[in-house]
């Protein structure tokens, strides 16, 4: 939410109502990712997160600027929001000063893209977040848990094809075999930005649909998506999909769906 | 006395990656070029003087250079070897042509190879179960690296700083497999104190021989027992300590490596590759290499 312009703070509550109805109609949780990406616009934002997202409910922070990640952690803490803040993200451009202001303000969960501009294949992925590929002095995982955040979710880097665009996809279930992390990434991003979808605008979001299947059907956690208007699109394509493996999965390995599974409400 | 030594590095070069930089451009889906990179490192070695440069190695430690492009490894905390290695792509080729872009017409570039006894060493094998076995695999794969960076650079060196430790009896077969018909010079680089070593290397079918005489002196009288077919680069600064040795200094110490070896002396160079160091030491390190060995030619 926000990634563009000035923030719409009333049509953002409508988003935020229509994307939780729908998210429990599918039975797919859903997390709000508020990105913020001027200062002057920081107050706003988590004035409004306090509003209008239940006392009981976590909420993501996006933020690319350091300066104002360290602004922002600050007044999370001050609020007394940070239980409930996912931090998004920690990646080999971390910053000593945004090291010690996440020691200082930690976050309960953080996101962890393990993009490695050294390799992009999952192998490389596993480096940045074991060792940082000698961009950072230590692994990401190591940089997060130093810091003292307890949650953790490894966002696997989607890239464009022709950049190795399989490999986000193909680490989730080395990721989550490896250190039994919840994983997924933010394909959308990827299609959204393709510039090759230029020349075929009205397939645009029937790709964005069908790269996103493939996070369940690799075993992904979550998907990042946005803006938050197409969650009537994206809720049901990956419950379709949830349905879809679990109906698989019971018949296979015998594993039965969580009380709260879409396909229960399917049922 | 005209000497007809060169000013040349080891290899590698520090460098300050803007990590911030290549997440925007991740962020934002657009592709990162390194060439910056290698053009601060290789300004600086021009800047100082220095006769024959090479690209830095900056984007990476060196032996995660190889693994990295080589089938068969896969890098984790260290390298592993979980297939049989073999050269796929050119793997510094692109970064030397961009250096030879970079460079005045009359700077000379020198190519770098990790050696394969090093990066055997450096590995953790979890494939071959037989050390030599992997030690000529990557030197076959090397061989093509080598070949390839023939036509493009002015020599090709062969980093084998594992040689310190342990110097197998298979060095020369192996290194062989990697140097022959290589239409350039090739060097062989081994730093650390490989004083007990030196009949062994002789026996290396390389030009020059590069050691770090400077943090290791007794190289000197190592050396001197001998008769060796190659020449010497003598490393004439230090790599691990950050204070910056004089020009009197460096001169005096290549005076001495001209007094015991005379026109044997065809190189002088770093003791190592400068990738620790900061990089202000590092290039007044090589200034003033340069300058002592203007001083030393007349």
């Amino acid at each position: 939410m926000f990634f563009k312009g000035e923030p719409d703070y009333k049509n953002a509550g409508i988003g935020l109502k229509k994307m939780m109805d729908i998210s429990k109609k599918t039975g797919n949780p859903a997390i709000p990712d508020f990105f913020i990406r001027k200062e002057k616009h920081i107050e706003g934002i988590i004035n409004f997160i306090e509003e209008v997202i239940p006392k009981s409910y976590p909420f993501s922070i996006d933020v690319t600027d350091p300066s104002v990640k360290l602004q922002i952690l600050e007044l999370l803490h001050e609020k007394n929001l940070l239980h409930r803040t996912i931090y998004n993200s920690i990646h080999v451009g971390i910053t000593d000063e945004e090291r010690e202001a996440l020691r200082k303000y930690t976050p309960e969960m953080a996101l962890i893209v393990a993009f490695n501009p050294k390799d992009k294949s999952p192998d490389g992925k596993l480096e940045v977040l074991e060792n940082g590929a000698h961009l950072t002095d230590s692994g990401l995982l190591d940089i997060a848990k130093n810091a003292g955040i307890k949650k953790l979710l490894i966002d696997t880097a989607a890239l464009a094809p022709g950049d190795n665009s399989g490999a986000a996809i193909a680490a989730i279930p080395v990721i989550k075999e490896e250190y039994g992390l919840p994983a997924g990434c933010a394909i959308h991003n990827v299609v959204e930005k393709s510039k090759w979808l230029d020349d075929f605008t009205n397939s645009r979001k029937t790709v964005d649909a069908s790269s996103n299947v493939n996070i369940p059907l690799f075993g992904g956690d979550y998907a990042i998506f946005g803006p938050i208007e197409n969650a009537e699109l994206v809720f049901p394509t990956i419950a379709w999909q949830d349905i879809l493996l679990s109906e698989y999965t019971e018949a296979y390995f015998g594993t039965e769906p969580v009380d709260f599974h879409p396909r229960r409400k399917l049922l | 006395m005209n000497q007809h030594f060169i000013t040349t590095v080891i290899g590698s070069y520090p460098v300050q990656v803007d990590t911030t930089d290549l997440m925007k451009n991740y962020f934002n889906q657009t592709e990162s070029s390194w060439n910056k990179y290698i053009e601060s490192a290789v300004s600086d070695m021009t800047a100082a003087g220095i006769d024959m440069v090479a690209d830095g190695q900056t984007r990476d430690p060196f032996i995660n250079i190889f693994t990295r492009k080589l089938k068969g490894c896969r890098i984790r905390d260290r390298t592993e070897i979980i297939d049989k290695v073999e050269y796929d792509d050119p793997i510094t080729l692109d970064d030397q042509k961009y250096v030879r872009e970079l460079i005045p017409k009359d700077k000379k570039l020198i190519g770098l190879i990790a050696g394969p006894y090093t990066l055997m060493k450096s590995c953790v094998d979890l494939h071959y179960k037989d050390e030599k076995e992997l030690a000529f695999d990557f030197a076959y794969a090397l061989k093509q690296e080598a070949e390839q960076l023939q036509k493009h650079v002015d020599m090709i060196s062969i980093d084998e700083p594992f040689f310190s430790n342990e110097m197998p009896d298979y060095s020369k077969e192996l290194i062989e497999t990697v140097a022959k018909n290589l239409s350039c010079p090739k060097r062989l680089h081994a730093c650390g104190d490989v004083s007990a070593i030196v009949p062994k290397l002789a026996e290396l079918p390389v030009d020059v021989l590069s050691h770090e005489f400077k943090a290791s002196p007794q190289l000197f009288d190592a050396f001197k027992k001998y008769d060796f077919p190659q020449s010497l680069c003598l490393g004439s600064v230090r790599s691990d300590d950050p204070r910056v040795e004089s020009v009197e200094e460096i001169t005096n110490h290549i005076q001495k490596g001209i007094d015991i070896f005379g026109d044997k002396i065809s190189q002088l160079a770093p003791d190592c590759g400068q990738r620790l160091l900061p990089r202000d030491v590092a290039f007044q390190k090589l200034k003033n290499l340069v300058q002592a060995g203007e001083n030393v030619n007349g």
